[in-house]
């Protein structure tokens, strides 16, 4: 398939800050996810391609076009921003017809689109009241609308779920999984992996400003298993537990929490080691107050990928 | 189905138009708006406070073409036109920047410099009507008695023209500062009373740095008393030049503001 | 397996109650004012008077070595009540007020109004007196910076440079004016600023406010005196009416002929106000209309 989005040593710095780092990428249609923890560089990066920074070093080519200054390509561009600003004093009719307005779509088409584009979203029934009357969920999709409202080929999505309740989630992911099966090339960004997991395949791993993976969801799977996990169990016999936990191979490193009460443990296979602990704990009728994983986050994932 | 790009002048002045259009009707929606109208319409509750005064008290008082040249240059050359153009003119860039819109419009087929100009147009549109209207009610109210006279009429026309000159002027320069400084209502205050007024006080060729000496080149020269200092040792250019200089002023500063606009990075911050 | 994101963490300390919960408030929004580089800048041109009515001080002090320059007019570097009234009521330093408000004072609600910063703050152990206090110090500081700090400093110098007590056995109560005066116009401006701030979620525009109901009054009065000559129209300015009340802070005869409580009333009236405008305004819950 061929790339409609193509980087190339694409690097910026925002005076002694590096933004991103020489990042080479193809894009091709279909579901990307741009995942990273915060302030990885994923905001700069989707500023980068849709021209709203230069780059301090390397390009962007979108249709193999350059982007910068290129006004004839924003037409094909959808992009929703990740601040959660808007014209609070327009309703959300005016702001989506507003902006379509400078797509430079005659007063008919306008309508139409907006009508469209509030229809997918599901926020006809609240058009005409003014934004900032609007929820955090409502004004989420009201920015989704504008980014689809002109029926673009590209769909940059900075971080589209935040804010959303789970209903709201599933039905926007929905709406983004139907753009795939048009054809179009859609970005989304996101620092939570279930997100991501639940719209594409194809993730783009990205922190510090660099992407340092970029595959098939199995891959990074594979990346995030093979991951040593820490576990903290809080129980009422945490030296016990520890001295039966210590003869399996799958169980690298054990110590005791601050408070003596609760037993770390480091392991490489979480499955065998959570049937062996919840056998232990069953036959030795242990007292467990609390079992957190410490490091189960995307940023110890991350920390473990780049070799912290 | 895309629209059609802008490639020609033509589509450039139709991406402004259209920039044109969203931001007159933003603009003349906004509660803001409400506040900056009722605030160009003091000078008309001032002109009918003197009107009913001469009417009770039944002395004639001074003049109505006095009072009424006084309430310019107080109220609206001044202050009122500054106030308004420094508002609108900062808001062109800077509302963008500190709503963080910004995107919304950046990301639209539609040159940066369209967006600037655009909107510059929309806000002059919206101040130039605000102005209008308080200055012809005033004229009315002030010159009840003598409407048939059409001396006064050039003198209304004339007051008209200086005062859209000075907002497109000043409202030129207010969108530089926007464009390019962070706190430009801080900068924009000190240039309209303290740089606008302390620069007439200067001989020869330094009263022609300020935008005011420009506008004051076209009214009569009259001493407004205890607060003259914008009449104060007036060495006026002529009419025609100063027209030609506040183009100029306008257009190098819309200019510059739009090279600013579409250069700069902004930092959209907290 | 699941990758979640990092919940809350509880915290397990202890709570201590401060004695004066909105000193964070009035500090942080110090610092703020002075991290911006042009905010130095004003305040130290604001200061400019403060230097010149020192050298006047010492001027007259030994008034023998400068003759040359008066020609025999003494009275001009009199120090006396009318001298410090002057200062804090000079056109000049009110208009730098004003500036240092349109700086530091515009943001200070209207900030936390565009931010939906109140709730936080009412999720703390910090009344809504606590709010406006905290807020409300931070521009005492700056403006007493100019007025209370520069009155007392010239009464210290008089007195050094004199090397006797003779000048406050003759105005015993000026140190009390000085306070008072500059209590008075650093408590109206806070009214001032920060019902302005709290009217607006747009830090320019209350900017403007602040900087164009000043100017207005002004103007307004301006007009009206000089086409009626009446000196009741003082009433109409701000400015005018701070420095009415000024003279009787300095026992000083009024600059208009216009008794000095009316403009006490105004300007008290401005202030009670500003009070119940603010009372409504800064709540907890944002109401949506």
């Amino acid at each position: 398939m061929t790339a409609v989005i193509e980087t190339s040593k694409l690097s910026k710095w925002y005076g002694n800050v590096l933004g991103l780092s020489d990042v080479s990428l193809e894009i091709e249609p279909g579901v990307t996810g741009l995942l990273g923890p915060n302030g990885a560089g994923k905001s700069t990066f989707l500023k980068l391609i849709t021209g709203q920074i230069r780059p301090s070093i390397g390009t962007v080519r979108i249709f193999d076009q350059k982007v910068q200054n290129n006004q004839a390509l924003f037409s094909r561009i959808g992009f929703c921003p990740e601040h959660d600003s808007f014209y609070e004093e327009m309703t959300g009719w005016v702001f989506l017809t507003s902006l379509l307005k400078l797509q430079g779509f005659s007063a008919g088409e306008i309508r139409s689109r907006a009508e469209k584009a509030l229809d997918i979203v599901e926020l006809s029934a609240d058009k005409d009241r003014l934004i900032r009357a609007y929820s955090r969920g409502m004004r989420q999709r009201l920015k989704f609308a504008q980014a689809i409202a002109h029926d673009p080929e590209v769909i940059i999505l900075d971080e589209p779920l935040s804010g959303l309740d789970p209903l709201g989630k599933r039905k926007l992911i929905r709406l983004i999984k139907a753009y795939r099966e048009e054809g179009k090339t859609v970005i989304v960004s996101s620092h939570v992996l279930p997100e991501i997991e639940a719209l594409t395949r194809t993730i783009i791993l990205i922190h510090q400003g660099k992407v340092f993976a970029k595959g098939d969801i199995h891959y990074i799977r594979d990346l995030i298993e093979s991951h040593p996990h820490m576990v903290s169990i809080r129980c009422d016999n945490p030296r016990g537990l520890a001295g039966q936990l210590l003869g399996e191979d799958y169980v690298l490193k054990v110590r005791f929490g601050p408070d003596r009460r609760s037993v770390l443990v480091e392991t490489n296979n979480r499955d065998k080691f959570f049937a062996l602990l919840l056998s232990l704990l069953v036959k030795n009728q242990m007292e467990v107050e609390e079992i957190t994983s410490p490091d189960d986050n995307l940023q110890a994932v991350f920390d473990y990928l780049v070799g912290k | 189905m895309t629209s059609i790009p802008p490639t020609d002048f033509r589509s450039f002045l139709s991406s402004v138009g259209r920039v044109f259009a969203v931001f007159f009707r933003q603009g003349r929606k906004a509660r803001r708006t409400r506040f900056f109208f009722l605030f160009s319409f003091l000078p008309v509750a001032v002109s009918l406070v003197i009107k009913f005064n001469q009417v009770f008290s039944g002395k004639p008082g001074r003049e109505g073409g006095y009072l009424f040249t006084n309430l310019i240059m107080l109220f609206y050359l001044q202050m009122i036109i500054l106030i308004l153009a420094l508002f609108y003119g900062t808001s062109v860039c800077s509302e963008e920047l500190e709503g963080k819109t910004l995107a919304y419009l950046i990301t639209r087929p539609i040159p940066k410099a369209a967006i600037v100009l655009g909107k510059y147009a929309a806000y002059m549109a919206v101040m130039t009507g605000m102005v209008i209207l308080g200055l012809i009610f005033s004229f009315f109210v002030l010159n009840v008695d003598r409407l048939l006279d059409p001396s006064l009429y050039g003198l209304l026309g004339r007051y008209l023209g200086v005062l859209i000159l000075g907002l497109m002027a000043y409202g030129a320069f207010f969108t530089f500062l926007g464009s390019s400084l962070k706190r430009s209502i801080f900068f924009g205050l000190l240039f309209s009373f303290g740089w606008e007024n302390v620069i007439q006080y200067f001989p020869g060729s330094t009263q022609r740095l300020a935008i005011a000496h420009y506008l004051k080149s076209f009214l009569p020269a009259t001493s407004s008393g205890r607060f003259s200092f914008l009449t104060f040792r007036l060495e006026p250019t002529k009419p025609g030049l100063a027209l030609l200089m506040l183009f100029a002023i306008a257009a190098a500063f819309l200019a510059l503001a739009c090279l600013f606009f579409s250069k700069k990075e902004y930092s959209l911050e907290d | 397996m699941t990758i979640r994101e990092k919940g809350y963490a509880h915290w397990d300390g202890q709570l201590r109650e401060r004695r004066f919960p909105w000193a964070p408030i009035t500090w942080l929004g110090i610092r703020l004012a002075f991290k911006k580089k042009y905010f130095k800048f004003i305040i130290f041109s604001s200061l400019v008077p403060a230097v010149v009515f020192l050298v006047g001080i010492y001027i007259s002090e030994r008034i023998e070595d400068f003759q040359y320059m008066f020609k025999g007019n003494k009275q001009i570097l009199e120090v006396n009540p009318a001298y410090f009234k002057t200062y804090l009521s000079s056109d000049f330093l009110l208009f730098m007020m004003v500036m240092i408000l349109v700086v530091s004072g515009a943001g200070l609600i209207s900030d936390d109004l565009k931010h939906n910063s109140l709730q936080l703050y009412f999720a703390r152990p910090l009344t809504k007196r606590g709010y406006l206090l905290g807020k409300a110090n931070v521009i005492v500081f700056f403006l007493l910076l100019l007025t209370l700090v520069p009155g007392l400093v010239f009464i210290i110098f008089k007195l050094l440079f004199a090397g006797d007590f003779r000048f406050l056995a003759s105005y015993p109560w000026l140190p009390l004016s000085v306070i008072g005066y500059s209590l008075f116009v650093t408590g109206f401006f806070c009214s001032y600023t920060l019902l302005f701030s709290s009217l607006s979620k747009n830090r320019r525009y209350v900017s403007i406010l602040i900087f164009a109901v000043y100017l207005f009054s002004d103007i307004l009065f301006g007009f009206f005196y000089e086409n009626y000559k009446k000196p009741a129209f003082a009433l109409l300015s701000l400015k005018a009416n701070l420095q009415q009340v000024g003279s009787w802070f300095f026992r000083l005869k009024p600059a208009y002929a216009v008794p000095w409580y009316w403009s006490l009333l105004i300007l008290l009236a401005f202030g009670i106000a500003a009070s119940i405008v603010l009372n409504k305004k800064v709540r907890g819950v944002e109401v949506v209309k």
